[in-house]
């Protein structure tokens, strides 16, 4: 890969990579500091103006669209107390009351160093681990890859929010979603009831972008309108000084460290990584009885993490074709579009366009420094738009999104039916991420275990009795799927 | 009685009901191939299995969880806003997209409680009408058309 840098730099300085970094990165902390949109939403939003770039520079431009999301979440959260993205939500708790005491500058000033070396760590996390992990995985045959699958899906569930089993039930509901239309082995047609539309399956983009968007969009037109916190003042961002960085320096670091392990489990996501990076930050860093009032250690740990999610979610979605959330499942689903297929011979058959991926990455978490200090203040009064504007808008651009990955008005049908359900599932408490990772998961679990079948005469046991890596992910698996089991269990004898 | 009958149970019954119908549907159907593995219902019927089990452990737990669904602030405006979308979503097919954005737009915008009609025709026509400029001439990717296009 390091042989094609030269490559990639030179189309990453040409006039469309510098255009697509910067309008990216800027897209990205607009969209992120807006309330109600999230970074999924954000990179469905640009996703159609993709369709006509060539490979890398789409990439790049949706890569920059997610991490200057993740960083963007932080400006509202700290100057309307309302995280923009739901990975912010811990910024507000630190950020908000730092605003309050009129060092709204410095608290966004903490949040944009803490995001930016976040985010470069896990560029550099990702520019060295993924190459290591997909060569490791050119190894893997179907039943390898059959089991790597189902500890991805077990670490998703094992992860939901709220409810296990209905987390589990969310993933169930998505791998079935998968199985519809054409089988893998033999091209049979399944659940189609006679609808030729339906031969193809449900597209991908269509259904998260129904349960993400459109579902929110209708959650917040069941419940109360919201009343935006009053704007504090802020002048721009004031960066902290090197000598009030003392005594801070192993909280940055253990959160990055949380957001890089975080990041690259499957299922988990960046909110994850913030709250536990923030409960670990309030627990172990030497300010930890401030947190909650304004300490600034509290943003440095959220945001670092959330930010150094960013690359390590990339990780195993590049290198095993394994998204880390639902955000990287909506890139994995774009990659497709683009003519790339993730996994383990990406690295290897496109050295030049994952160097280009690579250090595009890492040049959009350096601009996000300079961006974030220039935006900051123009995305301030952005935070006043109506909730009602945002929401319209935001059906109007996914309807557009939708319509032009395959051309098909079906599809937005589906992402209609899509939205209308997750609305009803969301209400009752199911998670929607491990629906989405089931479905981009689920047709690999069943062209593996089918082919393992098939290679082993329908012996299960042998897929991890011959297959020493299989076994040792398959441990894990059970493992990371009892860990709740255990801790609820525990939780009942401590009560 | 209440526990019975809450969103929340029907939301869940109606799941489990639905699964096992897809159940029920993958016995019905002759494929070339009954081998284990090489049938095509052999991976569906073992994640419907699932799911039907799961949906009954999570119907259980409903019952005896006193835990309530949020509720609704304003039933006509849910209401408004879901029928407008699912219609907006159908109409965009034969319709084209610039006539019904623009009408859902203005439903939208007034259940929302945007009042002001100059704001409200603005951003109607606005915003969609900014999305045909830019793709339909800018950038070449033309958007669904209505059967009235043709007079532009």
């Amino acid at each position: 890969m390091l042989s094609s840098l030269p490559e990639a730099v030179a189309i990453l300085l040409s006039l469309e990579g510098l255009l697509v970094l910067v309008v990216g990165t800027i897209l990205g902390i607009i969209l992120g500091a807006m309330p109600g949109i999230g970074s999924t939403v954000a990179v469905a939003i640009v996703l159609p103006f993709t369709l006509t770039m060539s490979q890398a520079p789409a990439i790049i431009l949706l890569l920059a669209v997610y991490a200057g999301s993740v960083y963007g979440g932080s400006i509202a959260a700290i100057l309307i107390n309302t995280p923009g993205t739901p990975q912010s939500a811990a910024t507000c708790l630190d950020g908000y009351p730092m605003a309050q005491r009129g060092e709204a500058g410095l608290a966004l000033g903490w949040a944009t160093v803490a995001s930016v070396i976040g985010g470069l760590v896990s560029a550099v996390v990702l520019i060295f681990a993924a190459p290591q992990l997909a060569a490791f995985a050119l190894e893997f045959g179907p039943i390898e890859t059959f089991a790597l699958i189902l500890l991805g899906m077990t670490c998703i569930v094992s992860v939901s929010t709220g409810s296990v089993v209905k987390g589990l039930m969310a993933g169930m509901i998505g791998i079935f979603l998968s199985t519809v239309g054409g089988d893998p082995i033999l091209g049979e047609m399944r659940f189609t009831f006679g609808n030729w539309q339906l031969f193809a399956g449900f597209n991908l983009l269509a259904v998260v972008i129904g349960v993400f968007a459109l579902s929110e969009v209708f959650m917040r037109a069941s419940t109360k309108q919201s009343t935006v916190s009053e704007l504090v003042s802020f002048n721009g961002i004031v960066l902290p000084s090197l000598s009030m960085w003392k005594g801070r320096f192993k909280n940055l670091a253990k959160s990055v460290a949380i957001g890089n392990v975080i990041g690259v489990l499957p299922g988990t996501g960046a909110a994850t990584a913030a709250f536990v990076s923030y409960a670990e930050g309030r627990r172990s860093s030497p300010n930890g009885d401030g947190f909650g009032k304004g300490e600034p250690d509290g943003i440095v740990a959220s945001e670092a993490a959330n930010n150094a999610v960013t690359g390590g979610a990339l990780v195993p979605t590049m290198a095993l074709g394994i998204p880390g959330d639902a955000i990287t499942a909506v890139m994995l689903a774009t990659l497709t579009l683009h003519g790339i297929t993730p996994g383990p011979k990406l690295v290897e058959d496109n050295p030049v366009l994952i160097a280009t991926i690579f250090s595009g990455f890492f040049v959009i978490n350096l601009l996000l420094l300079p961006l974030g200090m220039l935006l900051s203040r123009v995305a301030a009064p952005i935070l006043r738009v109506r909730e009602a504007f945002m929401m319209t808008a935001i059906v109007i651009l996914c309807a557009v999104g939708i319509y032009f990955v395959r051309g098909n008005v079906f599809d937005l049908l589906v992402m209609g039916g899509a939205g209308f359900i997750g609305f009803l599932l969301r209400r009752q408490g199911f998670p929607m991420a491990p629906l989405v990772i089931g479905m981009v998961l689920g047709p690999t679990l069943e062209l593996t275990l089918r082919q393992g079948l098939i290679l082993t005469d329908g012996n299960f046991l042998a897929f991890f009795t011959g297959h020493p890596i299989a076994l040792v992910l398959g441990i894990t698996a059970v493992a990371a799927l009892l860990l709740p089991v255990v801790r609820s269990l525990q939780k009942r004898g401590t009560a | 009685m209440q526990r019975f009958v809450s969103e929340r149970i029907l939301v869940q019954v109606g799941l489990l009901i639905v699964a096992v119908a897809l159940f029920a549907s993958t016995f019905g159907q002759s494929f070339s191939s009954s081998d284990l593995a090489q049938s095509p219902m052999f991976f569906p019927r073992i994640i419907l299995v699932l799911w039907i089990g799961l949906g009954v452990i999570s119907l259980i737990q409903s019952f005896k969880s006193d835990e309530k669904t949020r509720q609704i602030a304003s039933w006509p405006r849910i209401g408004i806003v879901l029928v407008a979308a699912l219609i907006y979503t159908n109409l965009i097919g034969s319709e084209g997209f610039f006539i019904p954005s623009v009408g859902f737009a203005v439903i939208s915008l007034l259940a929302f409680g945007i009042r002001n009609p100059i704001l409200v025709l603005l951003f109607a026509v606005l915003v969609p009408g900014s999305l045909v400029l830019l793709f339909n001439h800018t950038l070449g990717m033309p958007l669904p058309t209505s059967r009235f296009s043709y007079f532009f």
